[in-house]
């Protein structure tokens, strides 16, 4: 499913939408960027509590669909600026990180 | 110049995890049995057992000033100090900043502030185990305001390692880090080639009375001074950083 279709469905708002045609593959949620460079997939939906400028450069890395921060966290200015130079895609879900994965999943595994 | 044995990684009775053992009476004895020429006592988010740790030990050894940050990403870093009242007025920034959980000493342990002769001087009510809401560069910023000195802490570690937990190191200048007791140096270079060129030290984390000097960092310096310990991370005058070899558990 396109990530435009699954932010419309769960309702997330864009922060830096550089390619919301990215086919999301599945879901993955982690707050430890270490973790996520050795686990995370491409094509995965990357739903976290970190929002250190980090994330930009190890979502790039893993080739994630998109960054989606929960409960409503906002990162700072510089990290929606580095995604928006690195192409990477970023959203908020006013969701908690289980609400979001629980929704995520039941879209995208029905 | 000389090598000097240094421990700037040290837990007192302050932590909630560090042992009622740790007192400045305990630290400074151990200290000298680990045969340390320089230490820094670094509590969480607080560094006021220093200035006790100081009063006992005279010198003998050298005792910085610090405490073990954690910053809002969970990333934990050691900032050391020359002066007490640099140390002391970041502790109580960061004591006003720190959410208001009361800490149970029954489920994390006590965080007492215990002065020269063991007594008792007073128990911090908030918990310091939690991060304070501050970024990594944010308190970098703040501790470098204080010419102090930052060393992220563990950094292959998870949790509290800024390798571990950020993945990579992040922009800004780092020109030192510290492993765990038990990390090889080699092994942490080759899984993050980014600590290449960088000052390695190593600390022994110790939370009990055994555990001070278990791991240490060798300093060529002509004093056990901050001055000297600058220069060392800066790679000037001559000044050298070495790790000891990692930590091995006896079995």
């Amino acid at each position: 499913m396109k990530l435009g279709a699954v932010a419309h469905t769960l309702r997330l708002e864009f922060l830096v939408d550089a390619a919301p045609d990215t086919e999301v593959r599945d879901g993955y949620v982690s707050d430890l960027l270490s973790d996520v460079l050795a686990h995370a997939e491409p094509g995965d939906l990357w739903l976290t509590h970190q929002r250190h400028l980090n994330v930009v450069a190890v979502g790039k890395l893993r080739e994630v669909a998109g960054i989606v921060f929960v409960r409503g966290l906002r990162p700072n200015p510089e990290v929606i600026q580095k995604a928006r130079e690195e192409g990477v895609n970023l959203l908020v879900s006013q969701d908690d990180a289980f609400h979001t994965a629980g929704k995520l999943h039941r879209l995208l595994f029905p | 110049m000389r090598w000097f044995r240094a421990d700037l990684h040290i837990h007192s009775a302050l932590s909630p995890c560090g042992s009622l053992e740790m007192s400045p009476r305990r630290i400074v004895e151990e200290a000298r049995r680990a045969g340390l020429d320089l230490i820094a006592v670094c509590d969480h988010n607080a560094g006021e057992n220093g200035k006790y740790v100081r009063k006992v030990a005279q010198g003998f050894p050298e005792v910085l000033m610090g405490m073990e940050i954690q910053t809002a990403e969970e990333v934990e870093i050691l900032a050391l100090f020359a002066e007490e009242k640099a140390c002391l007025s970041l502790q109580e920034e960061f004591y006003a900043l720190l959410p208001q959980i009361r800490n149970d000493p029954e489920l994390f342990g006590d965080q007492l502030v215990v002065d020269a002769e063991d007594e008792v001087v007073r128990e911090l009510e908030k918990l310091l185990l939690v991060p304070v809401p501050l970024s990594l560069a944010e308190a970098v910023e703040r501790v470098w305001a204080r010419e102090g000195l930052v060393i992220p802490a563990h950094v292959d570690r998870v949790p509290g390692g800024v390798l571990g937990v950020l993945g990579l190191l992040p922009p800004g200048e780092w020109p030192a880090v510290e492993i765990s007791p038990w990390m090889e140096e080699g092994e942490a270079v080759r899984r993050w080639p980014e600590l290449g060129g960088r000052r390695v030290f190593r600390g022994s984390d110790a939370h009990y009375p055994w555990e001070v000097g278990r791991a240490w960092t060798d300093l060529y310096l002509r004093t056990p001074s901050f001055t000297d310990l600058l220069w060392a991370v800066q790679g000037k005058a001559g000044r050298l950083v070495r790790p000891s070899a990692p930590w091995k558990e006896a079995s």
